[in-house]
């Protein structure tokens, strides 16, 4: 397993238990908790309703994890969030064939992502500016593109068909939903399963002795920055189909939502140790929290107090772990 | 005589020259920075300003702070070097405004602000739409539609005063009826994506839900969609501001009823008004609120088929 690279052979069946197993415990007890305290929490109808709120915040996730296992961060995705949904839904404004029209919103949109992503690694790597920095600072040009793209309005009036993408539900489980689920196991496959993900673990645990054993961690360390922006893309197209609009405020804050779901999920913010399974249940553990919450009538003030001592418990958690590895 | 004559003209004419002079002297220039020329909302207000200003023969200096703070208190700067009798503000930043207002201050220029009220220098009147009284008639509509009875809820956004007005409104207009449960009042923070978030929630915990009030349209469209998505029959939706596309979705006869509306001509009407009531030495008001208006479905056809 990469995912304990780092760590001896005693601290493996620790790690896991405290790690995946335990965020996984926490997110069950919450559960019970909310289930106790809230009659429509466990509902099929709130299941759905967590899975789809928390899908666009969740499929970040997974992006992020590849930045963070590489000890890097992306800032840049909520604005990005924003932008991909601007760009998307102007194109689909066009007056192309609906297939087209379709195609080309999904493709432009998709390559904002990429392309964004792409630029940040090059800042990265060849000239070699922290990934905060460069994130901060693409969070602020996206974020400032989307709203002169629009001149601070939202685009509407899109086709019907649109709302497909985030509307749509498929024998009952929203389409986002459902997309997640395919993107949380492609990244398992790929992490687990690729000599691509075993990289990503080699450079976020020592990037010294991952480029002596003949890795291009440049390229490692890009890739991971594309893959981000990517799926930041692909949120933000789901979102604005969602609310059938390209909004230029979308997404705001959404960095630090990703942000806690994956160091909440137990993966590192040094690099080198994590995992797509811990992610999943961190995004869980703070949708859950966040719609238990709104399900008790709990105020937003208190809401935004209670979710950051569960991401401090969770860093504090993840800081025991590490102590009885060593 | 003729040379009578001639003095006799020369004395008129200087007369009328010297009466022509005092009334140009009279005639007062002011100087207007508005927030942007680009939106419907402020093109209305100019509209407004210049309408009411040329009834009472001021001269306007029209400009924009085009969203730019400096652009903005420099615009300010050269009202105060032309002299002007009278600066009008529709404040880029509230907070920031404060130094170029204070400038005015010195220069003995009166200042009114518009729309947007600063938080700093002395500012004569501010004019701007009257919140509580549009809470009120989003409230009245929808105690109307649910014929006085069923549970309701507030997509807020409580850290704006404008908005704390508004809901204000909205709740004291429930609070005529009995029958009418505010189940739940929301952060959305005013964002689309956020309102869907929130507002599918409380769809999940209360079945029974049969209102919304939105305190912007993006709150309101943003429980629209969640109302849409989640399939919900009987929940009534009341917007603010009659953006274009919350009138679309009105129109459409979607759960979305109504908007409050705010009138923009009339501010900026109101706000000559003020300056004429202060030029002629009478007091002003420090706040003086416009009336809005609140429009649904029916209202939006009679319009637009005149």
């Amino acid at each position: 397993m990469p995912s304990e690279a780092s760590s001896g052979v005693l601290a493996k069946p620790i790690g896991k238990i405290t790690g995946e197993f335990g965020i996984g415990i926490a997110l069950l007890i919450e559960i019970a908790l909310f289930s106790q305290l809230s009659p429509y929490f466990l509902t099929a109808d709130n299941i759905l309703n967590v899975s789809l709120q928390t899908s666009i915040t969740a499929i970040i996730a997974v992006g992020m994890t590849f930045v963070i296992l590489t000890a890097g961060i992306d800032l840049s995705v909520g604005a990005l969030v924003a932008f991909s949904g601007v760009i998307a839904t102007s194109v689909l404004k066009y007056p192309f064939p609906p297939v087209l029209a379709f195609g080309a919103a999904l493709v432009s949109g998709l390559m904002i992502g990429a392309l964004s992503g792409l630029f940040a690694g090059i800042f990265i790597t060849k000239f070699r500016i922290t990934p905060f920095i460069v994130t901060l600072a693409l969070m602020t040009i996206l974020r400032g593109a989307a709203y002169m793209y629009t001149d601070g309005r939202p685009i509407w009036g899109l086709p019907e068909e649109f709302s497909i993408l985030g509307s749509r539900r498929v024998l009952d489980v929203p389409v986002p939903s459902i997309i997640m689920i395919v993107v949380y196991l492609l990244a398992y496959l790929v992490l687990h399963q690729t000599r691509f993900g075993r990289y990503v673990y080699a450079v976020g645990g020592n990037p010294e002795a991952a480029r002596l054993s003949g890795i291009d961690t440049s390229r490692v360390i890009l890739s991971v920055y594309v893959i981000c922006g990517s799926l930041a893309a692909l949120s933000g197209i789901l979102l604005a189909s969602r609310m059938n609009s390209g909004q230029p405020n979308a997404g705001l804050m959404y960095e630090l939502d990703v942000i806690a779901a994956v160091v909440v999920g137990g993966t590192s913010l040094f690099g080198g140790r994590g995992s797509i399974v811990g992610t999943f249940i961190g995004a869980m553990l703070i949708g859950v929290l966040r719609n238990g919450l709104n399900l008790m009538n709990v105020g937003s003030y208190v809401q935004m107090v209670v979710l950051g001592v569960v991401i401090l418990l969770a860093v504090l958690f993840d800081q025991l772990r590490k102590r009885v590895g060593a | 005589m003729k040379r009578f004559i001639t003095a006799c003209l020369i004395i008129v004419l200087s007369v009328l020259g010297c009466m022509k002079q005092q009334q140009h002297s009279a005639s007062k220039t002011i100087g207007v920075s508005l927030l942007t020329r680009q939106h419907v909302f402020y093109k209305d207000l100019e509209e407004g300003l210049s309408t009411a200003a040329a009834k009472e023969g001021y001269e306007l200096i029209l400009t924009s702070g085009d969203f730019d703070l400096g652009k903005q208190s420099s615009q300010i700067e050269d009202f105060i070097t032309r002299k002007v009798d009278a600066i009008i503000i529709s404040p880029v930043d509230s907070r920031g405004i404060g130094p170029a207002i204070l400038k005015a201050n010195d220069a003995n220029i009166p200042v009114f602000t518009a729309d947007i009220a600063a938080q700093e220098g002395n500012v004569i009147c501010h004019i701007a739409s009257d919140n509580v009284a549009g809470g009120r008639l989003a409230g009245e509509y929808l105690a109307k539609i649910l014929s006085g009875k069923g549970n309701v809820a507030v997509i807020d956004q409580p850290t704006l005063t404008s908005v704390l007005d508004r809901v204000q409104g909205f709740k004291d207009a429930i609070a005529k009826y009995p029958g009418i449960t505010i189940v739940a009042d929301v952060n959305g923070e005013g964002r689309r994506d956020k309102a869907i978030e929130v507002a599918s929630d409380i769809l999940q915990a209360h079945h029974d839900l049969n209102g919304i009030f939105g305190i912007n349209d993006d709150s309101a469209l943003g429980a629209l969609d969640a109302v849409q998505q989640f399939n919900r029959k009987n929940v009534n939706i009341i917007g603010y501001d009659a953006t274009p596309p919350a009138v679309d979705a009105i129109v459409k006869s979607t759960a979305l009823k109504a908007d409050v509306i705010q009138y923009p001509k009339k501010i900026g009407e109101t706000t000559i008004g003020e300056i004429r009531q202060y030029f002629s030495g009478a007091s002003v008001p420090k706040v003086v609120p416009v009336e809005v208006g609140i429009v649904d479905k029916e209202a939006l056809q009679k319009a637009s088929t005149p």
